[in-house]
C-alpha cells in the first residue's frame, strides 16, 4: 500500500501539495505511489526560482531508470524555492517523497484551485487502493 | 479499436532526423494514434540520454576527430552507439499499454517473442541489485535493467521511454553486430565495459536488417490487436532543427 498522508491535497497526475510556511506557500511533489510506479529516480530538472505556472502546466521532468515523464504543477503561482538537495541526491524522491523529496516551493495566486485537487480519500481511490 | 501506423525505413537518417521523426511520432501518439517504427542510422550516430552529463563525460576532441554524428535524445537513459542495429519506435496514447512499467515490459515481451521466431534464446532481465545507474554513468549497454532483453545474460536491446501530455514513446536498439566499445572509446576516464551482445555472436552468423524488422512486424501485427497500415513518416524542419543544436546536443 502506498503512502498517502491525510492532510495534503493531491492532482490526478500524482502530484501533492503540502502547507509550507504559510498560507500562501506550498510545498510540491511527488506522490509515494508515483515513485514507486516510477521505480529509482536518477534526475530531476526543476524551474529556475520566480517562475510562474497555471494549474496543471509541466514545471520540470523526472527521470527514473529509462523513462522521462513530466512534472505537472498541481496549482498555478510563482516558484520561491526549489529543492537543490534532489539535484545530488535525487534518490530522496524515492525515499522520502513527502519529506526531503519535496521539489519546488510555490506562492499560489489562487487559493480556490486546491478545491479542484483531490483529498486523501480521492486519490486513495483514483490509485486503487 | 486501434489503428496502428507501421514504418519501415530501410534507408538510415542522420541522428537529428531520426529523433525527429520520432519527436513527431509522439505528438500524434498523444492525438490516439499508435506506431511502430522500425529504421536504422546514416551516417552511424552517438546518442546521448536526455539528462547525461554529456560535456563532462565524453570527449568531445575525440568525437570531433572521429567525425561522429552526435545527437542527444528526448528519452532518458545513457549513451548508444547506432551503427549495426535495428532501431524500433513504439509510440501511442499513454493508457494503450497502461503504466510505464507495463508498457516497459508490454513492448519487450513482444521484441523477446520476435527474436525468438529467429532462432535468439533471450530472456527478460531480473532487476538487479545494488545501486542504480545515473544519467552520469556511462554506456546504455553497460549494464541490463529489470525488464530489459538479455540474452546468456548479455544485453541484446537497450529501450528508453518518454511519457508527456497523455503520449508515450519507447525506443531502442536491437544489436546486430558488436560496436558499444565506441562508447567507451569516447568517454573521459575508466568506465565499465560495455555487457552487451547481438544477433550476430548469438547465432553464429550476420542477421540482416530485414530478418529483424520482418519477425518484429509479424509479431506485432499478431499480438497487438487493431488494424495495420504501412505508412511513411516525416518530420519538421523544427523538429530536425532543435535535435541538430548544438545547445541541445551539448545542454549538460
Amino acid at each position: 500500500m502506498s503512502d498517502v498522508p491525510e492532510n495534503l491535497h493531491y492532482s490526478e497526475e500524482h502530484e501533492y501539495v503540502k502547507p509550507a510556511d504559510d498560507e500562501a506557500t506550498y510545498l510540491i511533489g511527488i506522490t509515494d505511489y508515483a515513485q514507486g510506479e516510477l521505480g529509482d529516480v536518477v534526475f530531476v530538472e526543476l524551474p529556475d526560482v520566480g517562475a510562474k505556472f497555471g494549474q496543471m502546466d509541466v514545471f520540470g521532468t523526472i527521470e527514473a531508470v529509462k523513462a522521462v515523464s513530466e512534472l505537472f504543477s498541481p496549482v498555478g503561482g510563482e516558484v520561491v524555492e526549489v529543492n537543490e538537495a534532489i539535484e545530488g541526491d535525487p534518490g530522496l524522491v524515492n525515499r522520502d517523497p513527502y519529506g526531503d523529496g519535496w521539489m519546488i516551493k510555490m506562492r499560489i495566486g489562487n487559493p480556490g484551485e486546491l478545491s479542484r485537487l483531490l483529498s486523501a480519500t480521492d486519490y486513495k481511490q483514483h490509485i486503487g487502493e | 479499436m486501434t489503428t496502428w501506423h507501421l514504418i519501415v525505413e530501410a534507408t538510415g537518417c542522420p541522428g537529428a532526423e531520426n529523433m525527429g521523426i520520432d519527436a513527431a511520432l509522439l505528438r500524434e501518439a498523444r492525438r490516439d494514434a499508435a506506431f511502430l517504427r522500425l529504421y536504422r542510422w546514416s551516417p552511424p550516430c552517438l546518442s546521448f540520454g536526455r539528462n547525461e552529463p554529456a560535456r563532462t563525460r565524453y570527449d568531445l576532441a575525440t568525437i570531433e576527430r572521429l567525425g561522429l554524428d552526435v545527437v542527444r535524445r528526448p528519452t532518458g537513459g545513457r549513451a548508444v552507439w547506432h551503427e549495426h542495429e535495428v532501431t524500433y519506435t513504439v509510440a501511442g496514447p499513454a493508457t494503450m499499454f497502461g503504466s510505464l512499467k507495463e508498457t516497459y515490459i508490454r513492448v519487450h515481451t513482444l521484441l523477446a517473442a520476435a527474436l525468438g521466431r529467429l532462432g535468439v534464446p533471450v530472456e527478460l532481465a531480473q532487476r538487479p541489485s545494488g545501486r542504480v545507474l545515473g544519467p552520469g554513468s556511462g554506456a546504455c549497454f553497460a549494464a541490463p535493467v529489470g525488464g530489459e532483453i538479455v540474452a546468456e545474460g548479455l544485453k541484446l536491446v537497450g529501450s528508453a521511454q518518454i511519457r508527456e501530455r497523455g503520449g508515450f514513446l519507447q525506443h531502442g536498439s536491437i544489436l546486430l553486430e558488436d560496436g558499444q566499445n565506441l562508447v567507451t572509446r569516447v568517454t573521459r576516464g575508466a568506465v565499465a565495459a560495455p555487457a552487451a551482445t547481438s544477433l550476430r555472436r548469438l547465432l553464429g552468423r550476420r542477421v540482416l536488417f530485414e530478418e529483424v524488422t520482418e519477425a518484429v512486424a509479424a509479431e506485432a501485427r499478431a499480438t497487438w490487436a487493431g488494424s495495420w497500415r504501412e505508412v511513411k513518416v516525416g518530420c519538421t524542419t523544427e523538429d530536425i532543427a532543435h535535435f541538430a543544436d548544438p545547445e541541445w546536443t551539448w545542454r549538460r
